[in-house]
């Protein structure tokens, strides 16, 4: 009963929140918004192509490198809590991922990760 | 509709207010924001009242119906000596020795009641143009960069000056009533993400000499020291102390926007400051603003526009591209949807 009780509590609560807001929406706070209103406020100037455009994302080879390495601690930490049990299977597993691993580290040396600009 | 409660605790608040500075605007406009009844905002989105303070050119009218459209109802425009727009028939005329703040104050209090009917918008309810894309319905184009919705042709790709990537150029008129831009200026400019890649100068700044260095200390962030340089009190050695304390001038990078008479922005700040000797007159040569601004990020580019003074950046404009010669046919053609139709 109590549990139903708190249900209902909680959708009456829900309620009152989105009729709340919808209600300020609707209020004189929230004036009509027309077409002119709607363009971008450059200072009375107006664009000549649309805003959705696609941006680089010129962190991205730091990324890349900052992934790479902390993979690498990821899974080392476990693997050397295991590594003396298992033997040369661990060290050949661990090899294998190192070297998928490198392969970006090796691209992102193409993309001059490492120059400093 | 009366005064309620939320309305009178509206009236008493200082009047939000955003300038937009004609041609021989009066020197009280520049100084209006130590005004203790007015609050100087810094968008039109933000303000009830616009205040159009000296006249207005023929050119930059259709810039101004933009700008009215913006501001929040309720609204009302004020013309301070300025003549009357024709097509602002409800603006209220302001002359010179009136006192500003209350009329001001006023209008702000007079729409707020109700007793004058916020101003109606001056252009169109309508999109630029309609959607167009390239299918049956208007729908589609290729890929992302189809159509042109609402009357804008999707950003297309271009090759970036720092490292030739193809990226989305942004093409669009800044100004001429951007609180960091000199009064009256308009470029068009082509952007990459904050990289200027194309400036044409669509309107001169006009002749007069607005308060670069209120603008430039904004830029770094320093409001405060901003007010106070506002006028004539540039010269007070307190303030002079106050801004070399701060240290803004190393926030400027040493070389930026440099002219052939050698100063950069941060010389000419420091003789802005009284930090150096004045200068006889900043030697524009034949630099245009291509050079100065092309590959610049945003902020940078703001730096080195509010650095200059009047005149150069006037000699400077006059050297640079203004768009008349390679106006064609298509970019008109865009122009015509993405604008103004009153």
């Amino acid at each position: 009963m109590e549990t139903i009780l708190t249900l209902a509590g909680i959708f009456a609560l829900t309620l009152v929140f989105v009729v709340g807001l919808r209600a300020a929406g609707w209020s004189d706070f929230a004036g009509p918004s027309t077409a002119p209103q709607q363009r971008p406020v450059l200072g009375g100037g107006d664009p000549q192509t649309h805003a959705w455009q696609r941006f680089h994302a010129r962190y991205y080879t730091m990324t890349l490198l900052f992934v790479a390495f902390e993979m690498e601690m990821m899974f080392m930490y476990p693997w050397a809590v295991i590594y003396v049990a298992e033997g040369g299977k661990a060290l050949a597993e661990m090899g294998m991922f190192l070297a998928i691993l490198s392969v970006g580290i090796l691209y992102g040396w193409r993309e001059g990760i490492f120059k400093w600009e | 509709m009366g005064m309620t409660w939320i309305t009178r605790l509206a009236a008493g608040a200082r009047v939000p207010v955003f300038i937009a500075m004609g041609d021989g605007a009066p020197a009280a406009a520049l100084t209006l924001s130590r005004h203790p009844g007015l609050s100087v905002v810094d968008t039109p989105r933000a303000a009830s009242i616009l205040l159009v303070a000296g006249q207005m050119p023929d050119a930059l009218i259709p810039y101004l119906h933009r700008l009215h459209d913006q501001l929040p109802h309720p609204r009302a425009t004020l013309l301070w000596q300025s003549p009357p727009i024709p097509s602002l028939p409800d603006a209220i005329a302001v002359d010179a020795d009136d006192d500003i703040g209350r009329a001001v104050a006023d209008v702000f209090a007079a729409v707020l009641e109700g007793k004058r009917a916020s101003a109606p918008d001056i252009l169109p309810d309508a999109p630029p143009s309609e959607w167009r894309g390239v299918g049956p319905h208007g729908q589609g184009g290729k890929g992302m960069m189809g159509g042109t919705p609402y009357g804008r042709p999707m950003a297309m790709t271009d090759d970036d000056i720092r490292d030739r990537l193809a990226l989305d150029s942004y093409t669009a008129a800044f100004g001429p009533f951007l609180p960091f831009f000199p009064p009256g200026l308009v470029l068009t400019l082509t952007l990459q993400g904050d990289v200027i890649q194309k400036v044409v100068v669509t309107h001169p700044p006009f002749d007069h000499d607005g308060s670069p260095l209120a603008t430039l200390l904004n830029l770094l962030g320093l409001p405060a020291l901003a007010t106070r340089s506002l006028g004539d009190r540039a010269d007070d050695p307190v303030l002079r102390r106050l801004i070399q304390l701060s240290g803004a001038r190393f926030a400027i990078p040493s070389g930026l926007g440099r002219l052939p008479d050698g100063s950069d922005v941060r010389t000419r700040f420091d003789r802005m400051t009284g930090a150096a000797p004045d200068a006889a007159s900043q030697d524009a040569g034949d630099t245009t603003l291509e050079h100065l601004l092309v590959g610049l990020e945003w902020h940078a580019a703001m730096l080195v526009l509010c650095s200059l003074d009047p005149a150069t950046l006037r000699d400077i404009c006059k050297n640079s591209d203004t768009g008349d010669q390679d106006e064609t046919q298509g970019e008109s053609e865009s122009e015509m949807h993405a604008g103004h139709m009153s």
